[in-house]
């Protein structure tokens, strides 16, 4: 390759993407955890020496957005001088990785051949535990030290060999240490696989036109943002909501979001949202970036592969000690936070393009998570599902019914097969709710109801930060039914729930509703053929259409 | 001695390719018709023709079809109906609640339009445990009232049951799948169990409805074309080639018509698996671009990879397929600068409008047209003269949507959508080799479909590989693979067994079990017993994986050797091995019909190197390993004799394809005839 062009910097991006690519497929078929292989929980970036994401694979947005924002303070702390070929750092130290403390970061620097520091990889995963106050899920922490063991950023690897220490120390605090061991060796190999590919690339092309190609990467980023940012108008609006509690009390968490749309920048400003909260749904900044990567990709690059440049435009601003800016010692480990509030920040943008934009969505993960013990193997077991949800209605389309929900959308449900085998529940129903859309000319998606039975005893965790507030509608439509936990449905111990630990005995059942979507536009102009169809389908029923709509059955 | 041929058929996008084998000499001729996608018959029936009248001497007709897979695609299949268990009547219709990967940021995602509309879902009461104990009685008067529903109310010609764990026991499906066909003895019924062994609802759910959604079509075509050929004499064996490997009876075929959705591919790796052994390269990655993308697909130890599960527009199908992977970088691929990038693919300019210098209406650049202003096809000459290509009209759309804007000239400009389009095609073929563990530099490319041997030669000398081989008739290759296929049918099980915490005898029977199965599947395609052969395979995997490996076993099953040989397979694999117990996912069992091998022409050694032809022609091309534009000599491939060895820069043209040989490149015809391309030096 001789010149550096349109074409050489395309070819360098599909070689980039390519050992991102490969390193996932190492990841997700060596990882050990059903979280990682089924539900796809993890974010695999690829810097350059400047610590500018010139890759990424597909894999959870809010992980991936996080990333961006680690690799930079944990180096901080680190010291970039101090990376070795063949380290691997550790992090999960909540205000620099940007997660709970149950997501491990892992990253590896690439030298090229005159020990210069190239690229740094980063693979973040959800680890199943690190010894936490309780198993599973934390829901009611007050601090991080109740969150689990943490790692600012050490050497987990050293000279491409395992640093024994650190490595008892993992397995002596963790409950599931074959899980979380086999994770972490999974994501070395990824880190691995990165770092030969790297290599391979930088021997091919060389490190000065690799260079001058991935600066024309980043260029092409920032072009394309800027085009798609002129056509959005130009202004500020804002938009509230609640959380349902902090995990400690009843009371409802406000959050308020400005997003400020200039000829160059956007921005968005969570002032006014509330001050640090006691529980655990304080998010880290980078958590709070992550989720601001996810909302403007998605409005100005989404068919294009990510890089730095994309992001360029974008600022976001939370005061320190706030709920979306969380300083030690605040507990972060319901995250939930951040997947409320990706919807709020749509909500302020659609009040400035609401014919451009879809109505809400049900608006949260309605996440649940058993934990007990197997009666075929004397094992404990905790095995989880994020609950799909309907989606909100477009401009020109009905929202999709019973999807994951945006912010992770390329996740999948768990199998009820592979649930009831692993636990000891067992599923009396699950099934799109009939009414749960919102109504509009385009009506919203149906959220599920999934009835459990459990056969044994055990502890149910629900978490579910949306139960209060309905999801928003745009134009005129309806606002659907809001998320709702039913503990006990039927018996004289019935109550609704958000985030809570629960103890089942054999034989006791709980409802999970995930709500629907918002509708899109005034009822009155859904056609007559689409609210019959409706009926047909069992979407809509007749008694409901007649209330949204004043539909009336031919006689 | 009476004459004995074979016939194959593989119906591709825009041709019907067939080709005929002389049993007895190993001679093949091959013909092309295009592709009649309203009637299909007629179109087979359009090739068969060109190559012979009468098919009386035609002792096995071979056909590979992508007939399902375009019902699907167009909406054209039975109207269907669904009976599942009552409470969980979305299976089918939110599957996995995710949107694919390439629309992660796309917070509009529609899916597309569902299969079976949730009108036509109905709920039986009834069920079963994990262990397939019945909770709750089948409520047959509800199976009833069900089917009554959707054949009366809806009038559904096809029913797909699906219960939940009907893989541990299939009583319920069995008894509703009775009940409905007494009542309803013209609907077809697609029973889950009867399809798949394996766990996981939806995606058990989603393989019994294609099943019943192409059924009914796939009967009818198959009964048509069975008509059609016995009216030209045929006789002789009808078999379909299945997506895994393999092929089947066609009577077979119509009872099991997913086996076969994507078996238009499939020759081709069945061929690349017999050109492994025969030069003994076990290790080969397959290399077909056709006119919308590239498929490639790993041979290791002579064996094409399997997947176990495969996708149909996105619906899962847990029926063994080939693991072919298919990337949007084919010959009609769209070159286009976005912001200063040069993109290629993954829009396509498909049949129509096609390429610019095909003169059917395209005015975007495409892969095809680089090739011909790199000087690798002969305006005059493609497709044996039967179209003429308007290279100028190719220059100018590359000069002015291309070069322009890179600053280049329209050759260099070409070069560079080759380029780009090789990182492409060489991340494809890398992120399959890593996902086995293997080095790249390990394999030999196997080059077909119309463009592949205009492209792979250069792959090849980009990514470091040892050799490119280009076989005989490269854009016929699929069918030509057919040939050589054996009948096989396959057998699984999900089990989840834990070596040493279960009994293994469960194992062992269920061994037993699914071989007298194949047996029986094989004694019924025509296969006599002593060319019954059975693969017995397990899916192993560490308690709490998903992910398994799969061994071929013996007849006994020891624990310890098991276990033994799944830490080496893992090792090798992903570079460690754990302490934790092995669990058997998946039992299998593959039954092979062996179908006598036809002959490979292979030439002895002359003594000396035979002569060169002359060269018909000498032309400016666009040389890779020097970049710029220098004379190639051309030969045509039919006058190149076996063991004859020349360098580049070079281009063999055959008439449907053509060979590129960059300077840096010798290649050798071996005795079967096939190029093998080498490096010469270093590459670039």
């Amino acid at each position: 390759m001789t010149t550096v062009d349109g074409a050489f910097t395309e070819i360098v991006q599909s070689y980039l993407s390519a050992a991102a690519n490969e390193m996932k497929a190492t990841l997700v078929r060596t990882s050990f955890n059903p979280v990682i292989y089924e539900v796809l929980d993890f974010g695999i970036s690829v810097y350059d020496d400047k610590l500018d994401l010139i890759a990424e694979a597909p894999g959870l947005t809010f992980f991936l957005g996080a990333n961006d924002y680690a690799v930079r303070r944990v180096l901080d702390y680190y010291g970039r001088e101090n990376l070795k070929e063949g380290d691997v750092l550790i992090s999960n130290y909540p205000y620099w990785n940007g997660a709970h403390a149950a997501d491990a970061t892992l990253m590896a620097p690439v030298f090229d051949e005159h020990g210069k520091l190239f690229s740094v990889m980063l693979i973040r995963a959800h680890w199943m535990d690190l010894g936490a106050k309780d198993p599973g899920y934390v829901l009611d922490s007050t601090d991080m030290h109740q969150e689990g063991l943490v790692f600012p950023g050490t050497k987990v690897f050293s000279d491409g060999k395992p640093v024994q220490e650190i490595i008892e120390l993992i397995k002596f605090n963790s409950r599931m240490p074959e899980h979380v061991l086999g994770d972490l060796n999974a994501q070395v190999a990824a880190l691995r696989t990165g770092e030969r590919r790297l290599h391979e690339i930088l021997k091919k092309f060389g490190r000065a036109d690799l260079e001058a190609a991935i600066a024309a990467i980043q260029t092409h980023g920032e072009t394309m943002t800027a085009e798609a940012l002129k056509s959005l108008p130009k202004g500020s609006w804002s938009a509230e909501d609640i959380l349902d509690d902090d995990g400690i009390g009843d009371n409802p968490v406000p959050m308020k979001v400005t997003v400020t749309i200039t000829d160059d920048d956007f921005t968005i400003d969570f002032d006014g949202s509330s001050g640090a909260a006691k529980g655990p749904i304080n998010m880290p900044f980078g958590a709070t970036q992550a989720i601001c990567k996810t909302v403007f990709k998605s409005l100005t690059t989404p068919h294009h592969v990510s890089n730095a440049g994309q992001m360029r435009a974008l600022k976001v601003k939370a005061e320190e000690g706030t709920l979306f800016h969380a300083k030690y010692p605040a507990p972060t480990y319901t995250l939930w936070t951040g997947i409320v509030a990706l919807e709020l920040v749509f909500k302020a943008i659609a009040k400035a393009i609401p014919d451009r934009l879809a109505a809400s969505s049900g608006g949260d993960v309605p996440g649940f998570m058993m934990i007990g013990t197997h009666p075929d193997t004397g094992q404990m077991f905790a095995i989880s599902n994020n609950e799909a949800c309907g989606w909100g209605a477009s401009p020109d389309h009905d929202g999709a019914s019973g999807l994951l929900h945006l912010s992770e959308a390329i996740v999948r449900t768990t199998p009820l097969e592979v649930m009831e085998t692993k636990t000891t529940m067992l599923m009396e129903r699950v099934e799109l709710t009939p009414d749960s859309g919102g109504a509009g000319t385009h009506r919203g998606g149906a959220g599920v109801t999934r009835v459990i039975r459990f056969l044994d005893d055990g502890e149910f965790l629900t978490v579910v930060k949306k139960t209060k507030s309905p999801p928003w509608a745009l134009n005129g439509g309806v606002q659907p039914a809001a998320n709702r936990v039913t503990l006990f449905p039927g018996t004289d111990r019935e109550r609704d729930v958000s985030t809570q630990r629960t103890p089942v005995k054999a034989g006791d059942r709980i409802r999970v509703m995930s709500a629907g979507g918002g509708g899109h536009g005034d009822p009155a102009g859904r056609s007559r053929e689409a609210i019959a169809a409706d009926i047909a389908e069992g979407y809509v029923t007749l008694a409901a259409a007649k209330r949204d709509y004043g539909y009336e059955p031919d006689a | 001695m009476s004459t004995d041929y074979r016939i194959a058929v593989d119906i591709g996008g825009t041709f019907v390719d067939a080709v005929e084998l002389d049993m007895a000499t190993g001679a093949f001729r091959f013909e092309k018709a295009p592709t009649t996608p309203a009637a299909p018959a007629e179109g087979v029936l359009d090739a068969v023709g060109r190559l012979r009248e009468s098919l009386s001497d035609v002792s096995m007709f071979i056909h590979g079809t992508t007939l399902g897979l375009n019902a699907v695609l167009e909406r054209r299949g039975a109207k269907t109906g669904i009976i599942t268990n009552d409470g969980f009547r979305d299976i089918f219709l939110v599957g996995r609640g995710n949107v694919p990967d390439a629309h992660m940021y796309d917070f509009q995602y529609q899916r597309p339009e569902s299969l079976v509309p949730r009108r036509r879902i109905a709920g039986v009461v009834g069920r079963l445990d994990y262990k397939g104990r019945e909770i709750t009685p089948l409520d047959e008067d509800g199976v009833r009232e069900a089917a009554r529903l959707l054949v009366q109310d809806h009038g559904v010609e096809a029913i797909a049951v699906a219960y939940l764990f009907s893989f541990r026991n299939p009583a319920h499906e069995q008894r509703s799948a009775e009940i409905i066909r007494a009542m309803y003895p013209q609907v077809k019924v697609s029973v889950s169990s009867d399809i798949t062994r394996e766990h996981r609802e939806y995606e058990r759910t989603s393989t019994t409805v294609l099943d019943a959604y192409i059924r009914p079509i796939f009967e009818r075509y198959i009964d048509e074309l069975r008509a059609a050929l016995s009216t030209r004499d045929f006789e002789g064996r009808f078999a379909i080639m299945r997506s895994g490997g393999g092929a089947m009876s066609a009577q077979a075929a119509k009872t099991s018509p997913t086996q076969t959705v994507l078996s238009g591919p499939a020759g081709g790796l069945v061929g690349g698996a017999l050109i492994a052994e025969i030069l003994e390269r076990p290790d080969l990655v397959t290399f077909d671009v056709g006119g919308t993308s590239l498929d490639v697909c790993l041979i290791e130890g002579a064996v094409p990879q399997i997947a176990h599960e495969a996708a149909l527009e996105n619906l899962p199908l847990l029926i063994p397929t080939y693991d072919i992977r298919t990337i949007g970088a084919g010959g009609g691929s769209i070159a286009a600068m976005e912001a200063g990038l040069l993109k290629v693919g993954p829009r396509s300019a498909s049949a129509v409008p096609g390429p610019i210098c095909y003169r059917r209406g395209g005015t975007e650049p495409t892969v095809t047209d680089a090739a011909l202003v790199l000087g690798y096809m002969d305006p005059e000459s493609f497709l044996g003269g039967r179209m003429t290509l308007d290279a100028d009209g190719a220059r100018e759309g590359i000069e002015a949507q291309i070069a322009g804007p890179l600053g280049l000239d329209a050759t260099q400009a070409a070069a560079r959508i080759y380029d780009v389009m090789v990182a492409k095609n060489i991340g494809a073929v890398r992120q399959l080799t890593v996902e086995r563990g293997r080095d790249p530099a390990d394999f030999s490319l196997l080059a077909f479909g119309g463009a592949g041997p205009l492209i792979a030669p250069l792959v090849a000398r980009e990514m470091g590989l040892a050799e490119c081989i280009v076989p005989l008739l490269p854009s016929g290759f699929s069918a030509w693979g057919m040939l050589g296929a054996d009948i096989v049918d396959d057998f699984a099980q999900t089990d989840l067994t834990v070596l040493g915490q279960g009994d293994l005898s469960t194992v062992a029977d269920k061994f037993a079990q699914m071989e007298a199965e194949a047996a029986a599947s094989l004694e019924a395609q025509g296969v006599g017993a002593g060319d019954a052969l059975m693969e017995r395979q397990l899916e192993l995997r560490y308690l709490g994986q998903e992910h398994a490996l799969t061994l071929t076993v013996g007849a006994t099953l020891d624990e310890a050797d098991l276990t033994a040989r799944f830490a080496d397979a893992h090792r090798a694999l992903y570079g460690h091995a754990m302490e934790s117990p092995v669990q058997v996912l998946t039992t299998r069992v593959r039954g092979i019909g062996r179908t006598r091998k036809p002959t490979m022409v292979k030439a002895d050694a002359p003594a000396t190197s035979p002569a060169m032809p002359a060269p018909t022609a000498t032309r400016p091309a666009y040389c890779f390993a020097r970049r710029e534009m220098v004379d190639f000599a051309v030969y045509a491939r039919d006058t190149l004799p076996a063991f004859a060895a020349f360098h580049g820069p070079a281009l063999v043209d055959e008439g449907t394809s053509v060979t590129v040989i960059h300077s840096d490149q010798a290649v050798e015809v071996n005795a079967y005839g096939h190029l093998v391309i080498t490096q010469e030096g270093d590459a670039a």
